[in-house]
């Protein structure tokens, strides 16, 4: 699938929504300023996309958020682990039990998720419903290449729309991943009225 | 020492000594080695689903002697359940293609480190012929060297 630059443009702004949505909604459940940087709309081919991410070896503790209703994609987010053990803190969880640390997690990825694809739904006019959020600690390449072989089906491509968020004042970054299917792709690009190609 | 990589979807393939074939970070994707028990040539496919075009066994033409020919799979893990129908048992259904297409060409599967849920890294040493495999938190092991299995649990 071939995308020009305004429909990555449209996939970038709908992106911008989302996790912006998703900062507000982070920032009033921590008590602190959650910052965001300009999402990247990556087109790229299947060999790219982990590396794209991340160095696929490295330690990471994900939240991993399935989306259905009018498209089908996968919400990744990605912290590295100080900064996992850092929102666990926040919550007033301790970061050494790590499977509450885990629990601590996916109810941030829960509030961080639904509020993304909610944004972008409305945006898109589309109905997105998100599934119950998984987390577990990886290895970064196997998380990410395993959410594109869940959502990526037979398509030797794969888009990525990756935000960067920050939280104040704290040891704490992570990124936010929203991975739709191909067909997923152009319903996002339909209902920005993006779908032809200009 | 030059670390040949495979990447979702790519495959690599040496015949010198120094080369190192790696998958990094296997989840659901298997990491299919094939060795050839008489020469240095090996290559490392890394597969991600089950019926992509990657995944229909490109590797063993490139290799002359097929008899001389054993696998090594790594991954095929459960890394975590979405919920959408197409990512259900992904690594799975890799694993039973990934075996298929072997059987259907004649090639042995000397050790499999294959299911559970979690991720691994699977390197392939031309010189020594050895394989090994390294879980996401844990010590690189190695599971096979030159066509023979080193593992007392292999499947």
């Amino acid at each position: 699938m071939e995308l020009n630059d305004m429909q990555l443009d449209g996939l970038r702004e709908i992106s911008n929504i989302g996790s912006g949505t998703a900062a507000t909604a982070l920032s009033s459940m921590l008590g602190l300023t959650v910052d965001l940087n300009v999402p990247r709309a990556l087109a790229l081919e299947l060999a790219d996309a982990v590396d794209a991410v991340g160095s696929p070896e490295d330690e990471a503790t994900a939240v991993v958020l399935g989306v259905f209703g009018d498209l089908d994609a996968t919400v990744v987010m990605l912290f590295d682990p100080e900064s996992a053990a850092t929102v666990s803190a926040l919550l007033g969880v301790d970061p050494s039990d790590s499977e509450m640390a885990l629990s601590a997690l996916s109810e941030v990825g829960n509030i961080l998720g639904s509020s993304y694809v909610g944004a972008m739904g409305q945006m898109a006019g589309l109905d997105l419903e998100p599934r119950p959020p998984v987390a577990l600690a990886d290895m970064l390449g196997a998380i990410v290449a395993s959410a594109l072989a869940s959502t990526a089906l037979d398509t030797d491509f794969a888009l990525l729309l990756d935000s960067e968020m920050r939280v104040e004042g704290a040891q704490c970054r992570f990124g936010v991943l929203f991975v739709p299917s191909a067909d997923g792709v152009s319903r996002l690009l339909a209902g920005l009225g993006l779908a032809e190609a200009a | 020492m030059a670390d040949l990589m495979a990447r979702m979807a790519e495959i690599a393939v040496s015949r010198h000594e120094a080369d190192v074939l790696v998958a990094l970070g296997l989840g659901s994707c298997i990491g299919v080695a094939l060795l050839d028990r008489a020469s240095l040539t090996a290559g490392l496919a890394h597969v991600v689903l089950p019926e992509s075009r990657e995944g229909s066994a490109a590797v063993p033409g490139k290799f002359a002697a097929k008899s001389r020919l054993s696998a090594v799979l790594v991954g095929g893990a459960q890394m975590f359940a979405t919920g959408a129908s197409n990512s259900l048992d992904i690594g799975r259904r890799n694993e039973q293609a990934v075996r298929t297409a072997l059987a259907v060409a004649g090639i042995p599967i000397t050790v499999a480190v294959t299911g559970g849920s979690t991720g691994r890294t699977m390197r392939v040493h031309l010189e020594s012929g050895i394989v090994t495999c390294k879980q996401a938190g844990s010590v690189e092991e190695t599971i096979a060297a030159r066509g023979v299995t080193t593992l007392r649990q292999a499947a």
